[in-house]
């Protein structure tokens, strides 16, 4: 009796563990992915300016939402909603063919008008138009960049309603929204590509970095984003780890143009007594790399030519050709728990070189310390934004690499830009999240992600 | 199967090495055939025309110092080889000489050029700074396009792909296993979608011996796919989307189907839980462990979970079809993913790649050139697909066989089970029937 328990023992033991191996190692249907983010946005539409910009909000709007065309991992365009496209001969016209038969989650039909109306709300100055099944769009040149334009989340497909709740056709459709608090989203069945593998997402919001850490810890989150200098800690404890490509802009933008020749000097006194090497070892513990220009290396190619070492003699060979040294105050995001020792780095980098300058956190400053996350892998497109959110004007919007550092090198001749890191995406998971991945530009690919037994 | 055709004069391709595994001769000719491959590596990379870039950049440089004495240095921070960054920092100094350009010490220099090879996502990019006395530095550029792949740049040819026709039938044929053979196979059997048809060569002509039925509740998935696998205690296991088979031991042979979504094997039998070295010869080697991957019942791919984890991976991304290298201390499995790209998976880094590669890839231990080869399916839409066996001497693939055409599409491409030969299935586009051939690397031509 005691052996045919034993058999029984074993046996039944290599059954439930060969269950268990394949549950572990099998792409499974069902279960409810939990997220954290830092971000809180009140608005669900791709479209509202108004809302913050972040990597959270785009992958957000990833899950609901579909462009008319979209990039792989390498940043070529791919087909979406629209399953074509062309430039008209002999005009700078664009016709977009809108794949058929789709549906917004709300069950109407997606339609050539619907895609139109809704680029229209993204892009008011834009002239889009209908022709039957297709959407024209003009726009000033061929330029392919138009492509990589409309693959940003900002310029998603959605159906808005006078309620304020935007539907669209990817492959989550929201089940719950508490603005700014939590997002619930429920796998769209019938979705064009395939129904997703997890049955729902919970989305908690306005999470810190650090009780986010705790949540992945106690197991409460699967999914969460992780703050550029926990990184090195969160992989020495063995947590699961992916960064992107640097793809975010840790800069200081001046509020204003510099009135002076004496003002460009001490702004230029600033961007040289700026030690980036030690803030990068101390604050940002080693992660992300300093930067002098817009545009990271991986994306420009030529980012190494701008020198990033602090050079504090000429910082105050500078500051010396002035004599009256204003004090500047430097604005800094106070919920962004680095940004004050940034802030306070800064200042007594600046104080060395002998310029005044005061953080606060408020946005009401001489100069702001921004993180500007970059839209986009085409440099063009990252480029022209970087320049919208320091308020200025990009002269040229096309070309080859030349034409593109010149257009670096006059946004930088501003003064208003002074670039301090470029810092990469990272997210740690639960050891049960499965077949996700983070592109290179920060892009989350949790529509494709399952959960392991263990969370089922 | 009347339509079987068999060419008779399957070599042997072990005996058309010039690699005989014995001491002394054995390691002069692994070090004359390494020495050939280095050689025509060189000549390959040679071929890699940077000279419009080299000149482009040339021009403008001098365009900013003007004729005369100048310090040079040049720094590789791209992806570009160690091979080829020799070749363009020559191809610059060359082109900056009849540029007017002359080189000497920094302190002599009335200008320093350094110059980076860098990159970007979509092209490397090559940057130029210039100083000049205490003037400002003056920075020039050029791009130059980045091919998809570098295969086509590392042209190298040292060894050739032989194809020989094993099978012939009209039905599809999913994929052809050689069950004896003396000088060429001599009992074979065909995996078709409903079927699996064993032949033996018998009075000079190929004879039905038996046809076993697969049963199957559900419908194959367009493209259907499957595997022959000889077994050691029957004859051989066939595995096909959400389906196992067994066949019995001895004749009349059985063949015992389940419904299941067991994995499909990735490591041919014979080299599977051995010790290999990345090249011939080569003192220590590494283990290939028996490694699984589950196949999707309704589609025609794999999922991407494994067996047993590559390293830290445990699941990869979907993917048509696998091959892996051994490296000097690590094995490099390579991932033909769904999306189109290439993983190249080590156990630590899932580095991702776009090569000029078709879905369908596989590895084979040969005694020619590196030792093992990856055997690959081109990228080109069109009717008739060719394939190419290429090694890895660094990140980049090298071409090292010319390109074997086909008269029709690929529909299978599988490693044979002594792991040294693959079986490839072709429709002939001008007959519409499935050919059926063995892929084999040869040393020499």
């Amino acid at each position: 009796m005691r052996l045919f328990v034993w058999r029984w023992f074993v046996v039944s033991s290599m059954v439930v563990g060969a269950l268990v191996a394949r549950a572990e190692t099998r792409p499974q249907y069902g279960g409810m992915l939990h997220v954290a983010t830092r971000a809180a946005p009140t608005s669900l539409d791709p479209a509202d300016g108004a809302q913050p910009d972040s990597f959270a909000r785009r992958n957000l709007a990833k899950l609901m939402f579909d462009t008319l065309v979209t990039t792989d991992e390498s940043g070529r365009i791919q087909p979406s909603l629209a399953t074509g496209w062309q430039v008209l001969p002999g005009s700078q016209r664009w016709q977009f063919h809108i794949r058929h038969q789709m549906k917004f989650h709300d069950g109407t039909p997606l339609t050539a008008e619907s895609v139109a109306a809704s680029l229209r709300t993204a892009n008011p100055s834009w002239n889009v138009m209908v022709d039957a099944d297709s959407v024209l769009i003009d726009w000033d040149s061929s330029n392919p960049d138009l492509l990589a334009e409309l693959a940003l989340p900002r310029n998603a497909i959605a159906k808005r309603t006078s309620d304020n709740k935007p539907t669209g056709t990817g492959p989550f459709h929201v089940v719950d929204w508490q603005p700014g608090k939590k997002l619930t989203l429920a796998a769209e069945e019938n979705c064009w590509r395939g129904r997703p593998f997890l049955d729902a997402i919970e989305i908690e919001m306005g999470i810190s970095f650090r009780d986010q850490m705790t949540a992945l810890e106690l197991g409460k989150a699967d999914f969460v984003e992780v703050a550029p200098e926990q990184t090195h800690r969160v992989s020495q404890a063995g947590r699961r780890l992916t960064n992107s490509s640097p793809v975010e802009l840790l800069a200081l933008v001046f509020a204003r143009d510099a009135a002076s020749a004496d003002e460009k000097l001490l702004r230029e006194a600033l961007a040289w007594s700026i030690e980036r090497g030690s803030i990068r070892s101390v604050l940002l513990q080693g992660a992300g790399l300093p930067a002098a220009s817009i545009l990271p290396t991986w994306m420009s190619g030529y980012g190494l030519v701008f020198s990033t070492e602090a050079d504090l003699p000429r910082a105050r060979q500078a500051r010396a050709q002035v004599h009256s040294i204003p004090s500047w105050t430097i604005g800094y995001d106070g919920t962004d728990p680095l940004a004050h020792f940034f802030a306070e780095r800064i200042a007594l980098n600046a104080k060395d070189a002998g310029l005044l300058v005061q953080p606060t956190p408020t946005t009401n400053a001489d100069l702001r310390l921004l993180r500007i996350p970059l839209p986009s892998t085409d440099p063009w497109v990252a480029l022209a934004d970087v320049a919208n959110s320091a308020g200025l004007p990009l002269g040229k919007k096309q070309g080859g690499v030349e034409d593109l550092y010149a257009s670096e090198v006059a946004l930088l001749a501003t003064q208003r830009v002074i670039p301090l890191f470029h810092l990469p995406v990272s997210c740690a998971s639960s050891s049960s999240l499965k077949n996700w991945s983070l592109r290179p530009d920060g892009s989350w690919t949790l529509a494709d992600a399952w959960l392991g037994n263990a969370r089922q | 199967m009347g339509g079987a055709v068999y060419n008779s004069g399957i070599p042997n391709v072990r005996s058309n090495s010039v690699c005989h595994p014995f001491p002394v001769a054995y390691m002069l000719r692994v070090v004359a055939c390494l020495s050939f491959v280095v050689l025509q590596l060189t000549i390959a990379a040679g071929a890699v025309d940077w000279n419009e870039p080299e000149q482009q950049l040339s021009r403008k440089i001098v365009a900013v110092t003007g004729p005369g004495a100048a310090a040079l240095t040049v720094e590789n921070r791209s992806s570009l080889s160690k091979r080829d960054y020799e070749i363009v920092q020559n191809g610059l100094r060359s082109s900056l000489e009849q540029a007017g350009l002359r080189f000497v010490a920094a302190e002599q220099a009335a200008a320093l050029v350094a110059i980076f090879l860098s990159e970007n996502s979509a092209s490397y990019v090559w940057v130029a700074e210039i100083r000049q006395g205490a003037s400002e530095t003056s920075v020039v550029m050029v791009s130059a396009p980045r091919p998809a792949s570098l295969t086509a740049a590392h042209e190298s040819v040292p060894l050739s792909l032989r194809k020989i026709s094993v099978w012939t039938q009209a039905d599809p044929i999913l994929d052809v296993t050689v069950l004896e053979e003396n000088a060429g196979p001599t009992h074979i059997a065909v995996l078709g979608a409903e079927r699996v048809a064993l032949y033996r060569w018998q009075a000079g002509k190929w004879q039905q011996e038996q046809a076993l039925s697969i049963l199957h509740a559900r419908p194959w998935p367009g493209d259907v796919r499957g595997r022959l696998i000889p077994a050691k205690d029957h004859l051989l296991d066939v595995y096909l989307p959400g389906v196992i088979c067994r066949s019995g031991a001895a004749a009349p042979l059985t063949l015992n189907c389940r419904e299941t979504d067991d994995p499909w094997p990735l490591v041919p039998a014979a080299l599977s839980g051995g010790i290999y070295s990345a090249f011939p010869g080569a003192g220590s080697g590494v283990a290939i462990p028996p490694l699984g991957a589950f196949y999707t019942p309704t589609r025609n791919f794999f999922t991407g979970a494994l067996t047993s984890g590559i390293g830290k991976f445990t699941t990869v991304s979907k993917f048509y079809s696998a091959a892996f290298v051994p490296r000097d201390k690590y094995l490099l499995w390579l991932f033909a993913a769904t999306d189109g790209h290439i993983h190249m998976i080590d156990g630590i880094n899932d580095q991702v790649a776009r090569f000029d590669w078709g879905s369908d890839l596989t590895s084979v231990k040969t005694s020619c050139g590196a030792g093992w080869q990856v055997l690959a399916t081109s990228a080109e839409e069109g009717n008739a697909d060719s394939v190419r066996a290429y090694e890895f001497p660094d990140r980049d693939p090298v071409a090292v066989s010319p390109a074997i055409n086909f008269t029709g599409v690929i529909t299978a491409f599988w490693t044979e089970a002594k792991g040294d030969t693959a079986i490839a299935v072709v429709k002939n586009q001008e007959t519409g029937n499935y050919e059926a051939f063995r892929l084999a690397v040869v040393c020499s031509q």
